[in-house]
C-alpha cells in the first residue's frame, strides 16, 4: 500500500528567496522531491499553484507588511504543520537587528520620503513566530541543502525530524580549526546555532552569526570574553543582533540594563 | 472602469503582480505592482564597520548574492583607499562566471523556457523535454559548484572579504572546474539553440530603439564589473555619478523606487551588455551574437532571455583561462586600509544588470550606504513594454489567459529580482 503524497506549499515573505532558492539548488533531488510529494503552491518555480489544504508549509521570509500578516495566517489555517525556514522567519534577520527600537517609523521615512505607498501597509519585520503558531524551525542563512532534505524525507516518511543542537564551535572543533577566538578575532560561533559546517572558520574567518542564535545561549559569557579581548560594547552589541532578531533581543537589553548599572 | 490582474507573478524571485486598468476597450494603465515588503536596509547599515556591512548587504538577494558581495567589497575599496591583490581580483573575476552560469541557466531554462514551450513549469516539462530539463540543472549545479569554490558556499558565501580572500581556492578544485567546463560547452550551445529556435512574439516591441546601459568593463574586455558606466546611445559616465542617471522616485504602487534616464526609461541586464560590449566577445560566444543578433535586439526586451544563453557561452569558455590564471599565483596578504574617512561607488554587472553600491565612510563607520539595483532601474521600462503588449493584444481581441500570459513573459524576461528592487536607497542624509 502506498502512503498518500504529502500536500506542501512553498512560500517566501520579505527575506532575500534564499531558502526557496535552497530547494531548487538541490537538483539532483528536486525532481524526486516533485515525485514523493504533492507540490501544491511554489510561485517561485511554477505557475499553476494551488491555494489549498496542505500537510506541510515551508515558510520563508519575516512579515513585514500587514498584506503579508493576512497571507500567513491563511497558511497557517490551512496547514497542519508550518515550518519557518531560514534565518528571516526563524528569528526576523537582518531587517530585524533593531526590533524594538521604536525607531522604525524614523528609518522608514528616510527612506520613503512621505510619498504615500498603497499598495500594503509596512510594519516593522518580525518572525513567523511573533504571528502564528510556528511547529518547527529550520534556520540557516540561506538553510543547508542537507539539513532541508534529511527534515523533508523524514516529514515525507510521517516522522519527526531532527536537527544538530549544537553551535558552530562543535562542527568547528570536528574540523580541527584552530579557534579565532585565540587570535582576539570576533568569532560569533559559540553563540550561533551549528549546521552549516563551521564553514566561515573553516576558511579563516570568523563566523557572522547568520545562522541566528543557537539553544542556551550565553550572551553575557560571551560579551565579557569580547569585551575582555578589546572590542566596545557598540560593535560587539551591533554584532550579536546583526542576525539574532527576536532571538536576542531581550538578552541584549539585560546586558545594555547591566552595562548602564556600571 | 474594469481591471485585468495577474495577483502573483511566478516564477519570478520576490513577490509582484500586475494590474491592467481598462476604461472601455482603452488600457488606461499598466501597474508592475510590488508587494515585497521593505526591509530598509540601508539605514540599518549606517554605523556599522565596513566588514559588518560587506556580509550584510548580501543578504538583498540570494540569487545575486555574489554580486552584491563584489559591489559592496568594490565600493568599500575605493572608499578605504585599497588596491587590492590580483590574485583576489582574478578570483572575483571568476567567481562572478559562476554566478553568470548559476542565474543564466536558472532563469533561461528552468523559469523563462516554459513561458514559450507552453508549459507552467519546468518540472511539467520533464516528460517532454527529459535532457534540457536535466541539462539545466546540471548548469545550475556546475555555476553553484564555482560559487562555493570561490566564495565559501552555494549562497552568501563570505569568503570573499575587503582586500583579498579568507582562503583562496586550491589547485584540485580549480583544475576540476577546468576539466568540467570542456564538457559542459555542448550543453550551453544547446541553451542557444533552444531560444534561437524560439520566434519572439512582436507585442511588446517598441518603434524605435531603446536605451541601453550596462558597465564599461576594463582592458576592453567583455565582464561583469567596470569603473564606467555605457549608454547605448555613445555617451558614458564615470560610476561615480551613477546617480545623475539613474534619478530615483518613489510610486504608491511599490516598495521599490524607478528609475529614468533623460526622463525616458532605460533597460539593463544581459542583452545591454550585449549591445553595448557584444563586439568584445571571442570564441564560439561571438560567432553566436553575429549569427543571431537582430536589429529587433534594440527594440524587443524578449531577446534578453537569448542575450543570457550567448552570454551563458561566453562564461563556460572563459573558465578555462580564469582558473590558470588564479592558480598560476601565489597567495598574497590581505590589503589594509589606506585611510578610514572616504567615499566609493562599486559597480558590477547582476545577471540582471548593473548594480550600484555607494558608501561614505566616517572614522571607519558607516555613515551613508545607497544601493541602486538592476530591477529598480527596470521596472519603469517594463511597465512601458507592458502596456504596449496589453494593448495589443486586446486589440486583436486575446482572452484574458492569453492576455496575463503574455504580460508575465514580458515581465520574467527582464529576469527580475524583486527582493533586491525593494531594497532601496536612502535620498537625504540624516
Amino acid at each position: 500500500m502506498t502512503r498518500p503524497s504529502p500536500k506542501i506549499g512553498v512560500y517566501g515573505f520579505t527575506g532575500c528567496a534564499g531558502d526557496q532558492l535552497m530547494i531548487l539548488n538541490c537538483e539532483d533531488q528536486l525532481v524526486d522531491l516533485f515525485g514523493a510529494t504533492e507540490i501544491r503552491s511554489f510561485v517561485m518555480a511554477k505557475s499553476d499553484n494551488h491555494e489549498a489544504e496542505l500537510d506541510v508549509a515551508l515558510v520563508e521570509g519575516s512579515i513585514s507588511t500587514e498584506a503579508q500578516l493576512k497571507h500567513l495566517k491563511d497558511i497557517r489555517e490551512r496547514s497542519k504543520v508550518l515550518i519557518a525556514i531560514g534565518t528571516c522567519a526563524c528569528w526576523g534577520g537582518p531587517q530585524a537587528m533593531k526590533l524594538g527600537d521604536g525607531k522604525f517609523e524614523e528609518r522608514y521615512k528616510k527612506v520613503y520620503g512621505n510619498a504615500k505607498i498603497t499598495v500594503s501597509k509596512a510594519i516593522e519585520g518580525q518572525p513567523l513566530d511573533a504571528f502564528v503558531k510556528v511547529d518547527m524551525k529550520i534556520p540557516g542563512c540561506p538553510i543547508d541543502k542537507q539539513e532541508f532534505l534529511k527534515s523533508v524525507s523524514k516529514l515525507v516518511a510521517g516522522k519527526h525530524p531532527y536537527l544538530l543542537k549544537s553551535p558552530v564551535c562543535l562542527e568547528c572543533k570536528w574540523k580541527e580549526n584552530k579557534c579565532l577566538l585565540l587570535d582576539g578575532k570576533f568569532c560569533a560561533g559559540p553563540l550561533t546555532k551549528g549546521g552549516c559546517g563551521a564553514v566561515c572558520p573553516s576558511h579563516n574567518l570568523p563566523c557572522v552569526g547568520c545562522w541566528g542564535p543557537t539553544d542556551d545561549l550565553n550572551v553575557s559569557a560571551e560579551y565579557d570574553l569580547l569585551k575582555e579581548k578589546g572590542f566596545v560594547p557598540e560593535e560587539i552589541i551591533t554584532k550579536i543582533r546583526k542576525f539574532g532578531g527576536s532571538g536576542v533581543m531581550e538578552l541584549v537589553k539585560n546586558l545594555e540594563k547591566k552595562e548602564a548599572k556600571k | 472602469m474594469t481591471e485585468l490582474n495577474v495577483h502573483s507573478l511566478a516564477r519570478v524571485e520576490g513577490h509582484g503582480g500586475i494590474t491592467v486598468t481598462l476604461d472601455g476597450k482603452k488600457v488606461k494603465s499598466v501597474t508592475l505592482d510590488i508587494h515585497e515588503g521593505p526591509r530598509l536596509i540601508e539605514q540599518l547599515v549606517r554605523g556599522m564597520k565596513p566588514e559588518d556591512d560587506v556580509n550584510t548587504v548580501p543578504r538583498i538577494c540570494a540569487i545575486c548574492t555574489l554580486s552584491h558581495k563584489f559591489a559592496a567589497i568594490r565600493g568599500m575599496e575605493k572608499a578605504l583607499g585599497i588596491t587590492p591583490p590580483e590574485k583576489a581580483h582574478l578570483t572575483r573575476e571568476l567567481m562572478m562566471l559562476g554566478e553568470s552560469i548559476e542565474s543564466n541557466s536558472l532563469h533561461t531554462m528552468l523559469l523563462a523556457l516554459p513561458d514559450f514551450l507552453g508549459y507552467p513549469s519546468a518540472v511539467a516539462m520533464l516528460n517532454d523535454y527529459t535532457d534540457d530539463v536535466k541539462r539545466a540543472l546540471r548548469l545550475k549545479k556546475f555555476g553553484n559548484h564555482i560559487m562555493e569554490t570561490t566564495s565559501g558556499r552555494i549562497v552568501h558565501g563570505e569568503n570573499p572579504i575587503i582586500g583579498g580572500f579568507g582562503k583562496y581556492p586550491g589547485k584540485k578544485a580549480l583544475e576540476d572546474i577546468k576539466a568540467k567546463s570542456h564538457e559542459m560547452i555542448p550543453d550551453v550551445k544547446r541553451v542557444v539553440e533552444l531560444f534561437a529556435g524560439i520566434e519572439m512574439p512582436k507585442y511588446a516591441e517598441v518603434d524605435k530603439d531603446k536605451v541601453f546601459m550596462s558597465v564599461d568593463a576594463p582592458k576592453k574586455k567583455y565582464h561583469m564589473y567596470g569603473d564606467r558606466t555605457l549608454i547605448s546611445n555613445g555617451k558614458d559616465f564615470d560610476v561615480e555619478d551613477y546617480k545623475k542617471y539613474t534619478n530615483e522616485r518613489v510610486v504608491a504602487h511599490s516598495f521599490a523606487k524607478r528609475s529614468l534616464y533623460n526622463e525616458k526609461t532605460f533597460m539593463v541586464g544581459a542583452n545591454a551588455r550585449m549591445i553595448n560590449m557584444g563586439k568584445r566577445l571571442g570564441g564560439e560566444a561571438a560567432d553566436l551574437l553575429k549569427e543571431h543578433y537582430d536589429k529587433a535586439w534594440l527594440r524587443n526586451p524578449l531577446y534578453n532571455d537569448l542575450a543570457q544563453a550567448i552570454e551563458l557561452v561566453w562564461a563556460m569558455e572563459s573558465l578555462p583561462e580564469a582558473c590558470d590564471r588564479v592558480m598560476a599565483m601565489d597567495d598574497p596578504p590581505h590589503e589594509q586600509p589606506t585611510r578610514l574617512t572616504g567615499s566609493g561607488t562599486g559597480a558590477v554587472e547582476a545577471p540582471r544588470g548593473t548594480l550600484y553600491h555607494h558608501y561614505e565612510l566616517k572614522d571607519g563607520l558607516v555613515d551613508v550606504a545607497d544601493i541602486i539595483t538592476p530591477t529598480a532601474q527596470n521596472l519603469d521600462d517594463i511597465e512601458i513594454h507592458l502596456k504596449l503588449t496589453a494593448e495589443r493584444m486586446l486589440a486583436e481581441g486575446k482572452g484574458t489567459d492569453e492576455v496575463r500570459l503574455g504580460l508575465e513573459t514580458v515581465a520574467r524576461a527582464y529576469d527580475p529580482c524583486i527582493s533586491c528592487a525593494t531594497h532601496l536607497v536612502t535620498l537625504k542624509r540624516a
